[in-house]
């Protein structure tokens, strides 16, 4: 188990290093960058200004001084907004990470019980309706959804707030404010769960229809189990195996943010900041967020090995 | 049986949407070449006449509750602030506008773009136009209470010529005496910034430049403050300033929300008296903000000026819609260092061939007007006399391109010398760059030129082949215009490759020698007339837009030159 894991680390981090020399190679070839897109300099004053970032030295030599300030624990300003990168991070992450962990969780139990009932009663007229409910929630596009049900529930009926995270010029602390966040989350988490229920509730439905099927649920009806407990103790738990695997993806997605859902409904994460640092080629930004996600991405891989190995006994690392 | 009939109504079904699928596809293509036939019909007859006076809320019981129950604050929608306060260390916009309400001017700009003063209450000129004295007002004081000197605005200055400066202001650039031996550490203070007493500022430049009042009048930073821990060539300690600003606004900054709110607050030591409603927040809304609008969140929208907006502003009947013209103009730059475009006649050509008047305002619902000159119609320097209006005339663009030895060849395009008129644009990803795509096909077919749109959803790459000159016509927008000059910059200073007019320099020169505005105009309008017969770009268009805010504000003033003004006299009935 120990030479897995020194080998797996041993991997995790060449392939870091490899896709931090690729990333950051890609964004510097992109066409243009942080000076050119401002219509306002004079063309010496552009050259002054890529002097004093550093930008007109060769790619490489970028590279090397951006890996040696990130040993340092120091990722730079970011060029746009003139602050920290770090600091950046801690004030929008949070708010993306809040929506995608309660999204998730959302996601994942109600597709669990969907999907255990629709394959227990499989071609029946719940199996049928949850089908068909579930390809129109994945192919409506998020934002129409989203614009839908701000038009609904905020602008015609005043239900819940259209946008924002707290509402403007609030002091509100602790329970109260708790309160008034969870008001504005809740379209949101509304409209990322309606989402991305259809792929995992498809998954969980085959994976439980084909464990049913099995012989040893047959032997455990036969015993005279209950049937509750055929369901969720013997078949549940083994069509989860698979499953667990898809959590280690998760973690790079609950800090990714969500681009389109944090711009319509004006939700302050880091989606729409990656998306506008991207179009003003803010190098600073960029780097240490791909970089970011990337640490993320292998570690949450590496998870997910080790918690199939955790929970099936019959595989071997 | 059964499954036969089941397998052939399921067939049936698929094939039904297939076919749905293909009419709707034949639809929506009919409806795109239909559109641009339209829009050269359409006239916008009622449009002129509302469109150009101010509307006042009509129904004020339809204002919702929770605009309602607010007594003193206001709320104005803003796209993203990122915290950097600073003036003159900012990189977007959206801080400018917080920073606006932070800090005042020396001297500011009234609704034509002509100076007045702010925290100067006036400023003399010697008679060599080089040195500009101003005069501060009695007892100044930042929102600490701590007073404002000349010292702050000396230091203001000074800071801006440090070699370490990497914003974009223009007052490096302007040429105070001294600035550029300070900025190569030649020097440990600039010659031409003179503290004459607590009350008086004189600066000295190397050659007069008119716009100096308003260039040198900007914001003030407090010497105290931000001059604390000041080095030469060493300005990062000015990044963990920038949301704790120190200014002298009407209002002070209590609380930023990242991503969400800029909290303010009144600031009891402004100048003109403590404003008359003690808060103000930014609120961040990210394009537009009509449901905060409808909700009542916010107090205060901008939209462009298409009947459609203006139709749904009344039906909302809460609110004061005013219209305004921002101080830009949008244009085509044309490759001059390309063999067809550096005869003038040839862009002239394109210039009558295109219907700007069906792209820029018919489409557009009348949210625009058709440009001629580099400057908006509503600065001081704008004049129609004397000026080409290039009105939409494909016969005379074709009687001009024959006489320029463009033949039309066999399969309708024009050739010279072997070589076909193709027009290489580049446009950015928007419906209006659409509308042009759609248009312009159609009128360059017409007078036999072989357009070819290339269409960019990322600006930056755009900008990047326009450097590398691939390319013949390329659609830009210009920034905000706080001067006549701004608007003819870069026809003189060589960002045109290709375009160099002696007398047109000339002309810039004299025209920001001297501060006597009558003469100003007149220099303009001859250069006006010049740009406007040669074309080194082809001017498309002015925008129009309306901005609209609850009914129960008072004494709302939105200036095209300077932002929100007298926000210190906005009021909630």
């Amino acid at each position: 188990m120990s030479t897995y894991l020194v080998k797996r680390l041993t991997y995790m981090i060449i392939i870091l290093f490899a896709a931090s020399l690729l990333i950051f190679c890609l964004y510097a070839f992109t066409p243009g960058d942080f000076i050119s897109g401002n219509m306002k300099l004079s063309p010496e004053r552009k050259e002054e200004l890529r002097q004093i970032y550093g930008l007109n030295k060769p790619v490489l030599e970028r590279y090397a001084i951006w890996m040696k300030n990130a040993f340092h624990g120091d990722f730079g300003y970011s060029l746009a907004q003139q602050k920290p990168i770090l600091q950046l991070f801690n004030e929008y992450i949070w708010n993306s990470f809040l929506l995608a962990i309660v999204s998730t969780f959302f996601t994942w139990l109600i597709s669990v019980i969907i999907g255990v009932i629709a394959a227990y009663k499989q071609y029946s007229w719940f199996d049928s309706l949850i089908m068909v409910v579930i390809f129109a929630a994945m192919s409506i596009p998020s934002f129409f959804i989203g614009l839908l049900l701000i038009k609904g529930f905020a602008v015609d009926l005043k239900w819940l707030p259209p946008g924002g995270m707290t509402t403007t010029g609030s002091n509100a602390t602790g329970f109260a404010y708790m309160k008034e966040v969870i008001q504005h989350m809740t379209l949101p988490v509304v409209v990322m769960t309606l989402l991305s229920l259809g792929s995992l509730t498809r998954y969980f439905r085959s994976n439980m229809i084909d464990v049913i099927k099995q012989d040893y649920i047959r032997t455990a009806r036969a015993k005279g189990l209950k049937e509750r407990k055929v369901l969720f103790t013997h078949a549940l738990r083994n069509a989860l195996l698979p499953a667990i695997t898809l959590v280690g993806f998760e973690l790079p997605a609950l800090f990714g943010g969500s681009l389109i859902i944090e711009k319509i409904f004006n939700w302050p994460g880091i989606g729409q900041l990656y998306m506008s640092s991207f179009s003003s080629r803010d190098y600073p930004l960029l780097m240490g967020f791909t970089m970011f996600i990337a640490i993320l991405t292998v570690i949450g891989t590496l998870l997910s090995d080790l918690l199939y190995k955790l929970a099936d006994p019959r595989v071997k690392l | 049986m059964r499954k036969s009939a089941i397998l052939l109504t399921s067939l049936i079904l698929a094939g039904s949407l297939l076919l749905s699928a293909c009419s709707s596809d034949n639809a929506g293509n009919a409806a795109n070449t239909g559109s641009s036939n339209v829009s050269s019909n359409t006239s916008a007859p009622n449009s002129a006449v509302d469109a150009d006076q101010p509307i006042a809320a009509s129904d004020m019981s339809k204002l919702p509750a929770l605009a309602q129950k607010r007594t003193d604050t206001i709320i104005v929608g803003l796209t993203n602030p990122s915290g950097a306060f600073t003036p003159y260390f900012q990189q977007s916009g959206y801080d400018g506008n917080v920073s606006s309400l932070l800090y005042s001017r020396l001297v500011t700009q009234d609704d034509k773009g002509l100076a007045v003063p702010e925290l100067a209450e006036s400023w003399d000129i010697s008679d060599d136009q080089l040195t500009y004295t101003f005069h501060l007002r009695k007892d100044l004081k930042f929102n600490d209470g701590s007073p404002m000197t000349a010292d702050d605005v000396a230091f203001t200055w000074t800071l801006l010529y440090d070699k370490a400066y990497d914003g974009d202001s223009i007052i490096p650039t302007i040429g105070i005496k001294g600035g550029q031996d300070y900025k190569e550490g030649k020097a440990t203070s600039i010659e031409g910034i003179k503290v004459i007493d607590p009350l008086t500022v004189s600066v000295t430049l190397e050659k007069p430049i008119a716009t100096a009042p308003i260039v040198l009048g900007g914001e003030v930073l407090s010497k105290a403050y931000y001059g604390k821990d000041y080095k030469f060539g060493d300005l990062e300690y000015i990044k963990k300033l920038h949301e704790n600003p120190l200014g002298n606004g009407p209002y002070k900054l209590e609380k930023f929300i990242p991503g969400q709110e800029v909290r303010m607050v009144a600031n009891e030591y402004f100048y003109l008296g403590k404003p008359k409603t003690e808060h103000f927040i930014y609120k961040t809304s990210e394009g537009d903000t009509w449901q905060y609008l409808e909700t009542g969140e916010v107090d205060y929208g901008s939209f462009t000026a298409t009947q459609d907006n203006l139709k749904k502003l009344k039906d909302m009947g809460y609110l004061n819609i005013v219209p305004y013209t921002p101080s830009v103009y949008g244009y085509l730059g044309v490759n001059l260092e390309h063999e067809a475009y550096k005869d003038k006649n040839v862009r002239q050509a394109l210039a009558y061939g295109l219907d700007r008047q069906g792209i820029y305002v018919d489409a557009n619902q009348g949210a625009g007007q058709v440009a001629n000159i580099p400057t908006a119609p509503i600065s001081w320097s704008y004049t129609e006399d004397g000026i080409n209006p290039y009105a939409y005339d494909p016969e005379k663009a074709k009687q001009i391109l024959d006489d320029a030895g463009w033949t039309v060849g066999s399969d309708g395009i024009r050739e010279k010398d072997g070589k076909k008129l193709t027009l290489h644009f580049l446009g950015s990803k928007s419906p209006a760059t659409d509308i042009f795509i759609a248009v312009a096909t159609e009128n360059f077919k017409e007078i036999g030129i072989d357009f070819q749109p290339e269409v960019f959803a990322d600006f930056n790459a755009l900008v990047a082949k326009y450097e590398s000159g691939d390319y013949d016509l390329v659609s830009f927008s210009t920034p905000i215009l706080s001067d006549p000059s701004d608007g003819v910059q870069q026809f003189i200073n060589g960002e045109i490759k290709g375009y160099d007019n002696p007398k047109v320099k000339e002309l810039y020169y004299e025209a920001l020698s001297t501060s006597d505005t009558e003469q100003r105009k007149q220099y303009y309008a001859e250069m006006y007339k010049i740009l406007n017969d040669e074309l080194p770009v082809i001017f498309t268009s002015y925008r129009k837009s309306y901005y609209a805010y609850n009914g129960r504000l008072d004494g709302v003033i939105n200036n095209p030159f300077a932002g929100f003004q007298d926000v210190n006299n906005w009021t909630l009935k």
